[in-house]
């Protein structure tokens, strides 16, 4: 990225977020929340992807979420058995022995086959939903959007009683990362999102972090440099609210009521984007709050 | 797809296989041209699931699992079963000449009515594909990325069975390959633009 749009994406998550020091959660912890990671892109078995994995596992000891999303490109490359003991169990070893459900979507880089891999948490299916509290996730195979699958979605969207609709899959919906938006896939997704009020959606595929700004009530976060990073392939406009493509990162998400908190974190444990989404009407998106709380993820 | 709009594809495909007869009957009597090369592919793609279900059968069912090695091997098992099955299998088996000219020319009708930044984002998508010349019987490579299925392409095509065979797209070709065993059954060269 030129020095001039890096400075404009730091300016944009700045002004977005209340600064916080390394490690410092700017998460409300209230009690009976729904709490989750989202990773994306993780499986690489790189140095970057450990860091990664480690720095999840420390906020996890001050932020206790008891699953994680997975947005696809679980396993890059080779899927022997050691790649999958190399690029997720050793990784995510603390999270796993802390009992901490993975939720893996497949993305382009997946064997389809990861269904059958328990620890991904897919039942054998290439698509399903699950219920945590008062949120419903919807995962998608965005690689292979069959009629079939519309069709359940559609099903599984109208006969979901949720307060809370999240659908997250691999390919982003809008995106101003190079390689662009799945337009098709838009075309076909987002009528349903609309018609049965999605409130928020996790991507992957882009290795960067991006919050879009609200598109037809609904916001868009791009989760999928938690491995690889596309070093500035952010592009600051009308497009995008936060951006930040410096370094890997993952999110932090807390649900309680009708508020959804988000965090998200760099490798290095700096917090870039932070701030509370408020369910029902027209989305607002509010900084996070300075809370009294608010502990120090420390190894 | 409208009728219309199927007689018009037909006229196309009349030219491209020599169907001419077929196309004009089709604007008097407003026969779907596609119906037969469809039905007869869907036979041909049954026969191929019936040889698979038997195959898997042989192998085992595969549940979850936390053992990735137990995944692995029941694909290669399931793989070599069924290659050994249809050791004549070749190209064209389910393709047939009258079904590739139907298939080939619906995608590329589809695709000459996508706006240019749709077929940036297809072209984009297959960057990360390496050459690849597809065979039949042999493994889709699982280090190579699968491209995205254009889905708007989809609801075109005529239905596979759910989670058995997929419709896949590696640079101009349509593959079509099992998912469990992850093999290639059949392609089409040129299917696409």
């Amino acid at each position: 990225m030129h020095s001039l749009s890096r400075l404009v994406v730091a300016v944009l998550a700045a002004g977005w977020s209340v600064p916080l020091a390394a490690q410092e959660l700017a998460l409300p912890l209230k009690r009976g929340s729904v709490r989750f990671a989202v990773i994306g892109d993780v499986g690489t078995g790189d140095r970057p992807a450990y860091a990664v994995a480690e720095q999840v596992a420390r906020y996890h000891r001050v932020f206790p979420f008891t699953f994680a999303i997975l947005l696809g490109d679980n396993i890059y490359g080779s899927e022997r058995p050691q790649d999958f003991l190399k690029k997720f169990e050793r990784p995510y070893k603390p999270l796993l022995d802390a009992k901490v459900e993975f939720h893996a979507a497949l993305g382009n880089h997946d064997d389809p086959n990861q269904r059958f891999y328990k620890p991904f948490n897919l039942g054998g299916e290439r698509y399903r939903t699950f219920k945590k509290g008062n949120v419903r996730f919807f995962v998608l195979d965005s690689n292979y959007l069959d009629p079939d699958q519309v069709q359940w979605l559609e099903k599984e969207l109208a006969a979901s009683g949720s307060d809370w609709k999240i659908p997250y899959f691999h390919h982003p919906l809008y995106t101003t990362a190079r390689r662009g938006p799945e337009v098709e896939l838009r075309a076909i997704l987002e009528p349903l999102f609309v018609k049965h009020r999605v409130n928020v959606v996790f991507q992957g595929h882009e290795h960067v972090y991006e919050r879009i700004k609200p598109q037809k009530g609904i916001y868009y976060f791009i989760a999928g440099g938690s491995a690889k990073l596309r070093k500035g392939d952010v592009r600051p406009g009308a497009l995008t609210e936060v951006g930040f493509a410096t370094d890997r990162s993952f999110m932090l998400v807390e649900i309680a009521g009708n508020e959804l908190h988000f965090q998200t974190i760099s490798r290095q444990g700096t917090t870039v984007d932070s701030g509370m989404i408020r369910r029902g009407g027209v989305p607002t998106l509010a900084p996070a709050k300075a809370s009294p709380a608010r502990t120090k993820a420390r190894p | 797809m409208s009728i219309t709009h199927r007689c018009r594809s037909l006229a196309r495909i009349g030219m491209a296989g020599g169907l001419t007869a077929l196309a004009i009957g089709c604007t008097e009597k407003r026969v779907d041209p596609t119906a037969a090369p469809f039905a007869e592919f869907t036979r041909r793609v049954d026969e191929y699931v019936a040889l698979h279900n038997a195959a898997a059968e042989k192998v085992g069912p595969l549940d979850e699992t936390k053992s990735q090695a137990e995944i692995a091997a029941r694909a290669v098992a399931l793989g070599y079963a069924i290659a050994a099955a249809r050791p004549q299998a070749k190209q064209g088996d389910i393709f047939t000449i009258e079904i590739a000219t139907v298939f080939a020319t619906m995608i590329h009708e589809e695709y000459s009515r996508r706006p240019p930044p749709v077929l940036d984002t297809r072209e984009d998508t297959q960057e990360e594909l390496p050459d690849f010349v597809p065979k039949v019987n042999e493994l889709y490579p699982t280090t190579y990325p699968l491209a995205t299925f254009p889905p708007s392409l989809l609801p075109l095509l005529p239905r596979l069975p759910e989670d058995i065979v997929e419709y896949r797209i590696v640079q101009k070709y349509l593959i079509l390959r099992d998912v469990e065993a992850n093999l290639i059954i059949d392609f089409m060269p040129n299917a696409l633009p």
